[in-house]
């Protein structure tokens, strides 16, 4: 009896060896990944003069939020920060109400054609959209769209619909088919049984999109740049991109406001991060 | 799974699609033909591309576009470009992926790890960029280094270098960038097929003395085996269409240009050669896309 605790004091302690090394191996992986943002972090509190003349590594000589305020009002960025809400919340409902509807006949519907729609739709999700700027900045023209938040929109939307479709269907099928079918005994009719039912038990998927697709369309930065000449209507990923051209030697404004334009997605990373997996898992197509 | 026969009219389900369709009929389908018909099309886009044929030199006629996507150096220098950061990059983002899934499993702050490595997929390209300066920024006059690796060569007596404009090493630096933005969004997914294996297999060979690297190999990685192609497949995709580490941060300058900044620089001076790459670059994904499709579709008849 002696030797069993002295084994199962041993057992205990590889064990702990073990997970210790892999705690030290985690630290330092993740201490590397923050290393870029951290820099930065520092630096928007620093002077530009201050870091010239003494070097990244240097003891900061004072630190300020000056470079924010000025970020955020003389840089515009604030105003910026509103034109990317502007654009992708629109963006945001209408490519989830339409794809849920798209998905509900795909998911529900047995009619000719619902594979060859369903394999356009994955189609439609790894296409390199890219390759349509120049069509599209001339449809947009043509439309009378071109320099309007509305362009942006649509575009986000047309571009996303195969993606939130592909996910919301395989979501919608499920779920069981009996719910419906009762639905439809009682006299429901089929929009309704798509708005008060299917839709209320979709609910998690959809908050898996939108947390996805919210970033995404927030962080766009191409179309923003093709479709849009008016500063006034920039989204913060374009205006970024002005500012790098304006505030060229002051480092610290532009990383200040660099910073700033990464609160909102960050926020919904940190706040909604479990419905973000979930929408990157579904969207794996598992 | 059957559906069993509701009551609809023969048109109801396309009243349900038909927004969507509308929609990206507009914006997708008939853009996309504009495309490919622009691709034969000289550089304003109103002429066969024939007529850029110079006499005495080679010409592909209607095709000329695409022996300019083909054959010329700058392009061969994108594909190039493109082909390492495929050859890298995939393996990057899918193996540091593997890797940190498989190190953070049940282990103290594994949440807490996981949300950093993955925090950089809410970061835009543009913030990535201003960020990664930092990184990377050489001082040449003299001056104080500002940037955190060039800091650390000089603290430790070596000669300064600039990452991104030295052909030998830029693509490289930005392919790091690269990893550093994606690896977590392949940790993820994987993350979720291990946490999916049943443990009671992992215990039962466990019993039965095979040792942790023998779990791993021989039990764990064919289990989430499917997980690692859905990722590696969508990491082709994302890097076949890289543009945005590149534009934000050389602007495709000292050859670090890949296909879709070529086809970008060309759409306004000559739209035919643009959208010609634009053509190639949906030919490169296909292969990836049939995959897919068929992988889709056993799905559709297992459930």
């Amino acid at each position: 009896m002696s030797v069993t605790p002295a084994n199962h004091k041993f057992a205990t302690r590889t064990i702990d060896v073990a997970e210790f090394f892999k705690i030290v191996l985690l630290s330092l992986f993740t201490l590397l990944w923050l290393v870029p943002v951290f820099a930065a972090f520092i630096t928007s509190f620093r002077t530009m003069d201050d870091i010239t003349l003494r070097g990244f590594w240097s003891w900061p000589e004072a630190l300020s939020v000056t470079n924010f305020i000025k970020a955020w009002g003389a840089a515009r960025v604030g105003k910026y920060l509103l034109n990317s809400f502007i654009i992708t919340l629109p963006s945001l409902a209408g490519m989830i109400f339409l794809s849920s509807l798209a998905a509900y006949a795909l998911a529900r519907f047995r009619f000719k054609g619902n594979m060859l729609v369903y394999f356009t739709f994955v189609a439609g999700t790894m296409l390199p959209f890219q390759i349509l700027m120049l069509p599209v900045f001339r449809l947009t023209n043509t439309l009378g769209l071109y320099d309007t938040y509305g362009a942006l929109i649509l575009i986000h939307t047309a571009f996303q619909l195969g993606f939130c479709t592909f996910v919301l269907r395989n979501f919608m099928r499920t779920i069981p088919q009996d719910i419906m079918d009762a639905a439809r005994v009682d006299g429901c009719g089929e929009f309704r049984i798509y708005w008060q039912i299917v839709l209320p038990l979709t609910v998690p998927s959809l908050a898996a999109l939108a947390t996805l697709e919210f970033t995404w369309v927030f962080n766009d930065y191409l179309w923003a740049i093709i479709l849009l000449r008016s500063d006034a209507l920039r989204p913060v990923t374009a205006g970024l991109a002005t500012l790098r051209g304006q505030y060229n030697t002051d480092w610290p404004v532009i990383t200040a406001g660099a910073l700033l334009a990464t609160i909102p997605t960050l926020f919904v990373f940190v706040f909604l991060q479990r419905y973000f997996i979930q929408g990157l898992t579904l969207g794996s197509g598992k | 799974m059957t559906l069993s026969i509701m009551k609809q009219g023969r048109w109801t389900p396309f009243l349900y699609l038909l927004p969507a369709l509308v929609i990206m009929f507009i914006f997708i389908i008939y853009p996309m033909a504009n495309t490919f018909v622009l691709s034969f099309m000289d550089k304003t886009g109103t002429q066969s591309a024939a007529v850029d044929c110079m006499p005495g030199e080679p010409c592909w006629g209607v095709l000329e576009n695409y022996r300019y996507a083909l054959t010329s150096s700058d392009m061969l220098t994108a594909l190039r470009n493109n082909a390492s950061w495929l050859l890298l990059m995939v393996p990057g983002t899918v193996l540091a992926g593997l890797f940190f899934a498989v190190l953070a499993d049940r282990v103290r702050y594994e949440a807490l790890a996981k949300s950093i490595i993955f925090m950089p997929m809410a970061i835009s390209f543009i913030g990535a960029g201003i960020i990664w300066r930092f990184v990377f920024a050489l001082e040449s006059g003299g001056g104080q280094q500002i940037g955190i690796l060039n800091a650390i060569i000089v603290g430790l007596g070596g000669q300064p270098v600039a990452w991104l404009s030295t052909p030998a090493i830029n693509n490289y630096a930005l392919m790091v960038v690269g990893v550093w933005l994606w690896s977590g969004f392949c940790m993820t997914i994987l993350s979720a097929a291990i946490k999916a294996v049943p443990t009671e297999i992992l215990e039962a060979a466990r019993v039965d003395g095979a040792n942790e690297w023998d779990v791993f190999i021989q039990i764990m990685l064919p289990m989430i085996m499917p997980t690692i192609v859905v990722v590696t497949t969508t990491m082709v995709i994302n890097v076949l269409k890289i543009f945005d580490i590149v534009y934000v941060m050389t602007g495709g300058n000292f050859g670090t240009e890949v296909i879709a900044n070529r086809m970008f620089n060309l759409i306004v001076t000559d739209t035919g050669r643009s959208m010609a790459i634009a053509i190639i670059l949906v030919l490169l994904t296909v292969p990836i896309m049939i995959f897919n499709m068929v992988r889709f579709r056993q799905q559709e008849a297992m459930r």
